[in-house]
C-alpha cells in the first residue's frame, strides 16, 4: 500500500487542480453568458437584413449581381475554386470542440479534394492554424487577433478579400465551418455556403443555414410599392456585400458563445473527475494512516511483552 | 410612430418617435407618422429621433432605412446601420 505521505501529496496537488477547473469553470459560465447575448443581441439587424433581401430579390435582378453568380453548371455544381473559412478558438481546454471543427473541415476538404477542386483554407484561431501548420497544409490567410468579442469589422476584414476575390472569378464559391450555436451544449460544426447567395427565402428550410431567428421586430407586412432610393438594385447591390458579412460575424459570435459552452462543460467534467479521485485517495490515505497505527501499536504491545519476559 | 435602430452588434433604439430625421446617402430624410412605404439607403452622419421635446441622436454609417405601415398601429420605421454610435 503506498505511504501516507505520497497520498497526502497527492491530494494536495488533485485538490489544487480541482479549484483551478472549478474557477475557470465559472469564468467560462459568466463569459458564456456573455457570449449568448451577443448572439441574441446581433439577432435584429440579421432579420432585418434578411428580410429586406428577401422583399427586394428578384430571380430577373439576380443575373446582374456578381454575388449571386452561382457556379458553372448551375445550382450545387462542381466549382472550379473554393475558399474555405474554418473558425476555430484560440486556446483550448474545451474538450473537443476544436477538433470537431477541424474534423468537419478536414471531411470537406477531403470531399473537395476528390472532386478535384482546388481549396484555398483560410484559418481564424490559433487551434486551427497549429492543426493545419502540422499536417502541411499550406493556409492561403490566417488570423489570430480575434478574442471574445468579434466584431462587424473583424467580420468585414475577413470576408472582404473573399468577395473581392468571388467578384472577380478567382474563386466560385465560398464556405464557412464554424460551431453553430443552438444552446451551450449543442453546437455542431457547421458548414455554410456564404458566396454564391443563396436569396433568403422565408423560413429558411433548407437546414443548412442558420436556423432563421424568430423576428424581434414589429412585423414588417410585405409591401411591393415601397418608394425606393435610389433603386431596387442599387440597393441590393449594396446591401448583398451586408448580408454575406453579416453570416461571417454570425458566425464568429455563435463560434464564440460556443467555445465558451464547450469550455464550461469540459471544466465541469475535469471538476467533477478531481472530486471522485479525491473521494478514493481520501478513503485510501485514511486506509493507510489506520494500517500504520495498527501496526505501531502491534508493535509497542509486543515490545512489552517481550520486556515483560 | 415605432421606430428601431439597429447595428450589426446590437438593437440600440427601439421605442416611440415623433419624427426621424436620417442621414440618407443623397441627404438628409425626414420621416413623419404616416409616411409612404420607404426604403433607401443611408449614408454617413447624424440620425435624430425625436420624442416630444426629447431627442436621441446618433452618428450612422451605411445600411438602410425603411418605413412600414404595421397595420393598425402606426407606422413602423427601422433604421439598419452598418456602424452606430451615440452621441
Amino acid at each position: 500500500m503506498a505511504k501516507p505521505r505520497e497520498l497526502r501529496r497527492r491530494i494536495r496537488s488533485v485538490q489544487s487542480t480541482r479549484k483551478i477547473t472549478k474557477t475557470m469553470e465559472l469564468v467560462a459560465t459568466s463569459k458564456l453568458k456573455r457570449a449568448q447575448d451577443r448572439v441574441a443581441a446581433a439577432r435584429p439587424y440579421a432579420a432585418a437584413l434578411t428580410e429586406v433581401m428577401g422583399d427586394l430579390y428578384d430571380p430577373e435582378l439576380a443575373e446582374r449581381f456578381p454575388l449571386l453568380r452561382q457556379p458553372p453548371e448551375g445550382g450545387e455544381g462542381p466549382a472550379r475554386r473554393v475558399a474555405l473559412l474554418l473558425i476555430t478558438s484560440n486556446r483550448g481546454l474545451c474538450g473537443a470542440f476544436n477538433a470537431n471543427l477541424i474534423r468537419e473541415a478536414r471531411r470537406r476538404l477531403d470531399e473537395l479534394d476528390r472532386a478535384g477542386t482546388p481549396v484555398d483554407l483560410h484559418v481564424v484561431g490559433k487551434k486551427g492554424i497549429t492543426y493545419f501548420r502540422f499536417a502541411k497544409r499550406p493556409l492561403a490567410s490566417q488570423r489570430t487577433d480575434i478574442g471574445d468579442k468579434p466584431t462587424a469589422t473583424h467580420a468585414a476584414e475577413l470576408v472582404g478579400p473573399l468577395v473581392a476575390q468571388f467578384a472577380s472569378g478567382g474563386v466560385d464559391a465560398v464556405e464557412v465551418v464554424f460551431a453553430q450555436f443552438r444552446s451551450a451544449v449543442s453546437t455542431p460544426p457547421t458548414v455554410l455556403r456564404i458566396l454564391p447567395v443563396t436569396p433568403p427565402t422565408e423560413g429558411r428550410k433548407d437546414g443548412k443555414g442558420m436556423a432563421s431567428p424568430p423576428s424581434v421586430l414589429p412585423s414588417f407586412r410585405r409591401s411591393a410599392n415601397y418608394i425606393l432610393r435610389p433603386s431596387a438594385e442599387a440597393i441590393l447591390a449594396e446591401l448583398l456585400p451586408l448580408y454575406v458579412r453579416n453570416q461571417v460575424y454570425r458566425a464568429l459570435v455563435e463560434t464564440t458563445a460556443a467555445f465558451y459552452g464547450a469550455q464550461r462543460t469540459a471544466m465541469k467534467n475535469a471538476t467533477d473527475n478531481a472530486g471522485d479521485m479525491l473521494d478514493v485517495l481520501n478513503r485510501t490515505y485514511n486506509r493507510a494512516r489506520q494500517a500504520q497505527i495498527t501496526q505501531e501499536i502491534a508493535e509497542i504491545v509486543g515490545g512489552a511483552e517481550a520486556l515483560k519476559g | 410612430m415605432h421606430v428601431t435602430v439597429v447595428s450589426p452588434e446590437r438593437a440600440v433604439f427601439d421605442g416611440a418617435a415623433d419624427a426621424v430625421v436620417a442621414p440618407a446617402y443623397d441627404g438628409q430624410v425626414g420621416i413623419l407618422p404616416g409616411h409612404a412605404p420607404f426604403l433607401a439607403l443611408l449614408g454617413t452622419g447624424v440620425l435624430a429621433v425625436r420624442q416630444g421635446s426629447a431627442s436621441s441622436r446618433f452618428t450612422i454609417a451605411g445600411g438602410f432605412l425603411q418605413v412600414v405601415g404595421a397595420g393598425g398601429g402606426g407606422d413602423a420605421v427601422r433604421i439598419v446601420a452598418d456602424r452606430v454610435e451615440e452621441s
